[in-house]
């Protein structure tokens, strides 16, 4: 297609569009790219908060990568952590969207809705407290339950036990349906075209069959997201372990997140702390051009096939 | 890129533009001169309940009311921070901490390089200015502020490794093992005498149904770990305590391995696998293992003693308080002291009672809050010299000290021993006061190297007692460990083992008598 024609018209809309971005950009650039590039600069340096800093060339990260011994255990973690998330958010908030998608009467999907969207305002702390303290804790409702049903043996402290840690992290969410998932999986069976739906019962495509087949690949956009979001989260995200068990016992439940801010603010290591974001900022960012490269979106699907 | 260099300009950590002092606005604006904020330990701290029995806490607040009744000038801010090491960081680094804080001053000596908080010695050699104003000539702190502590060699071996002491404490603390004397007596069991005898009650409490021994990872770290190191390198101190201390700070520590001499005696071969002590250290306290609960990082195991499911826990004499306010406690209580090792219990154990693992107890800092109104460009003595603020925070420590302030908040409940003279200590911490009297721990791990160490200590710890790790492996974590925390200590402080070195050699002869010493790494 040919470019239209540089009007001076154009232009004056265009340098306006620039004037209209440009404080935005500067702030992008101020507190998004340049931290990371500060991080980077300090990932090359020993240092400590109200001290001097000491060039050490990459040795930081050799330090990190081939010597520090949480270094590979945590990195299995997340990837294990972020692959069940992956697992259930891109399955569990699928399943009720659609449920709620197929009830047959406006007021009622509402209602469904709103009680699924309720628990999204809740603080994230707050339900992570919640679940250390009611559920997982040593009087908590699964204990109880446990003695309750006169298996008290089987009672642990199961944020605690390292044979239990990691599997009690996982289940932290269950029913795993969450709020911002299930609107978002809605929105994109809302959706479809509804000659789509009457062309696919007109084959006879229904029920698992039609969405499996109809109803999954017209909402890969909505999966996508969630994927991009889930494996960043997952990469990055490490307040809710900090909360529920600080990385124990032990490593058991440590992840690269988790040990950078250790190393920051517990131990004081700012720049071998860099070095640990530098590392997890590649992944991401790698992991993220990978899912956009190979994870096709509906639209592409469409695009593909017809 | 104006802005980003704007930006570099801010955002540049090691040299920050200097805060020209600025008058205290919230003084300005109330009519006082000075608005001193202090971070008080928990336990002060005033309305709070503590450990949420009794009445509210009203000593300090009361105190502090005299001192501004004092110094009309002068408005004292008793506030609640967090304890956490984050929250400090950031706090002293920007200049924003409370004037006084209460941190372990172990904590406190990473820092001092930093001029994160004010030696205090110079103000300890001098009078106790209300002391003198008395007129009592032969009350402690009229010659030197320094004489009114009644343990006087565990308040000065607080001082850091720079030599200058930058903590008072107005109390003492110690642990023991708290019992339920009724079960004991219902069963025919009494406090051990050897640590034989301890295992061998433990599994009688266990047998009972009892969850035998409450305690947790951090304290066994700590406690546990220092307690039975004592117990087999005390004997060897007089081989490889290669740093000799200041006559005052030896008559109490007596031999205290200081950090640079564990990273010494670590490029020696010690506390590595090939140290049968060290591995020996481990290998007790797994004994304890099958003794614990379940949840050995739970942090409260109150609930558990006081509703008798439990035989023991071993605690601080804070947790006498506990026992003594809850008037619906249905039994007695008792404490006793962890028992001593033998050579029927250890090839390596020299029979020595346990020592002391306590001692100061709130520690009490003057952070460089009490500078602001000075020059922050200005050299720190200097600002030390100048400042007229931190003559006021350093009047509000000095009047706290006075022993009827000191009585009224130490002794408002019975949880620590009073470090001042003249003032008594509640009868029901008399245990503590006579295990107080025992000689200080040879070291004290957790507070040696960093939190790095610590926390990695801690961590494997939880998995070796648990039984997620075995001995060896254990052992191979903490060697590494050691390794990194004290290599990271000697770069830190730029240690020269020269003068060590020379003292090792000339120990040679007294190690000669030693058995089973570990023998030197390979050299690279």
């Amino acid at each position: 297609m040919k470019a239209p024609a540089l009007t001076p018209a154009r232009l004056r809309f265009a340098a306006g569009c620039h004037a209209l971005l440009l404080p935005s950009v500067l702030l992008l650039l101020v507190f998004v790219y340049l931290p990371v590039t500060w991080a980077f600069v300090k990932s090359l340096y020993e240092f400590e908060v109200g001290s001097p800093a000491r060039f050490v060339g990459l040795a930081n990260y050799g330090e990190y990568l081939f010597s520090d011994p949480p270094t590979w255990p945590s990195v299995l973690t997340m990837f294990l952590l972020t692959a069940v998330g992956v697992a259930v958010r891109l399955t569990f908030p699928l399943v009720v969207a659609k449920l709620i998608h197929s009830l047959p009467f406006e007021r009622t999907r509402y209602v469904y809705r709103l009680i699924f969207l309720i628990p999204i305002v809740v603080p994230g702390v707050a339900v992570q407290l919640l679940w250390a303290r009611m559920i997982y804790a040593d009087y908590g409702l699964i204990n109880e339950f446990l003695r309750t049903i006169g298996l008290a043996d089987w009672a642990h402290a199961w944020l605690n036990d390292p044979e239990t840690a990691l599997l009690a992290l996982m289940c932290f969410g269950f029913p795993f349906a969450g709020g911002f998932e299930v609107l978002i999986y809605y929105a994109g069976l809302s959706a479809i075209p509804e000659s789509v739906n009457e062309a696919a019962a007109l084959e006879g495509c229904t029920g698992i069959s039609k969405f499996l087949r109809i109803d999954v690949p017209l909402v890969l956009s909505q999966l996508k997201l969630i994927l991009v979001l889930t494996v960043i989260g997952g990469l990055q995200g490490f307040e809710g372990i900090l909360v529920l068990t600080q990385g124990g016992p032990g490593f058991e439940t440590m992840v690269p997140g988790l040990w950078m801010y250790y190393n920051a603010f517990s131990f004081q290591r700012m720049g071998y702390a860099c070095a640990i974001g530098v590392l997890l900022f590649v992944a991401i960012l790698g992991l993220t051009l990978l899912n956009l490269r190979y994870f096709r979106s509906a639209e592409e699907v469409q695009g593909g096939s017809s | 890129m104006v802005v980003l260099g704007a930006a570099v300009v801010l955002f540049w950590p090691e040299r920050p533009v200097p805060a020209a002092p600025t008058a205290d606005a919230s003084a300005a604006a109330d009519g006082h001169k000075f608005v001193l904020r202090m971070a008080a330990p928990q336990s002060y701290l005033p309305g709070s309940l503590p450990q949420g029995v009794g009445q509210p806490l009203q000593g300090l607040a009361r105190v502090v009311a005299d001192f501004e009744a004092r110094f009309p000038d002068t408005r004292v801010e008793i506030i609640a921070v967090p304890i956490e090491r984050e929250f400090l960081v950031t706090q002293l680094s920007g200049g924003a901490a409370p004037d006084i804080v209460c941190v372990n001053v172990e904590d406190v000596w990473v820092d001092v390089q930093k001029h994160w908080y004010v030696p205090l010695d110079r103000y300890l050699e001098q009078p106790n200015p209300f002391v003198v104003a008395k007129g009592d000539p032969r009350a402690p702190g009229t010659r030197q502020w320094w004489d009114m502590f009644a343990y006087q060699a565990i308040t000065r071996g607080k001082a850091a490794p720079d030599g200058r002491n930058y903590c008072i404490s107005l109390d003492m603390v110690e642990t023991g093992i708290f019992y339920n004397k009724t079960l004991f007596a219902a069963h025919g069991l009494r406090p051990p005498e050897t640590w034989s005898e301890f295992l061998v009650l433990l599994q009688r409490a266990k047998e009972l149904g009892l969850t035998p021994l409450l305690t947790n990872v951090d304290c066994l770290a700590d406690w546990g770990a220092d307690l039975v190191f004592d117990q087999f390198y005390r004997e060897l101190l007089p081989g490889i305590d290669v740093k000799k201390d200041d006559p005052v700070r030896a008559a109490y520590l007596q031999g205290y391995l200081d950090p640079e001499e564990l990273a010494f005696l670590q490029r020696q071969g010690f506390f590595t696998r090939r140290d049968p002590r060290y591995v020996e250290v481990w290998r007790k306290l797994g004994e304890l293992r099958p003794y614990l609960t379940k949840d050995i990082n739970n942090q409260d195991f109150v609930r558990e003693f006081v509703t008798q499911q439990a035989a023991m826990i071993w605690n601080g004499s804070w947790f006498v308080y506990r026992l003594h306010a809850d008037k619906q406690l249905g039994f007695d209580w008792g404490v006793f002291y962890l028992p001593p090792m033998f050579p029927a219990d250890s090839p390596y154990a020299s029979g020595l009672p346990m020592c002391v693992i306590g001692g100061v107890g709130n520690q009490l800092e003057v952070t460089n809050s009490a500078l602001s109104d000075t020059d922050p460009a200005l050299p720190f003595a200097e600002r030390m010299a100048r400042s007229e603020r931190l003559q006021r925070v350093v009047a509000l420590l000095q009047f706290i000290c006075l022993p009827e302030n000191t009585d009224r908040i130490v002794n408002e409940f019975e949880a620590f021993v009073p470090n001042i003279v003249g003032v008594p200590a509640r009868p029901q911490l008399d245990p503590f006061v006579e295990i107080l009297k025992r000689r200080y721990t040879t070291t004290k791990w957790t507070y040696s190297f960093d939190l790095r160490f610590t926390d990695i200590l801690k961590r494997t710890l939880h998995l070796y007692l648990t039984g997620a790790i075995t001995l060896d492996e254990f052992m191979r974590w903490q060697e590494g460990n050691i390794a990194t925390a004290s290599g990271n200590f000697v770069q830190r402080m730029n240690f020269d083992f020269a003068p060590l070195q020379q003292e090792w050699d000339r120990m040679a002869p007294v190690r000669a008598g030693f058995r089973d010493l570990p023998t030197p790494p390979p050299a690279r």
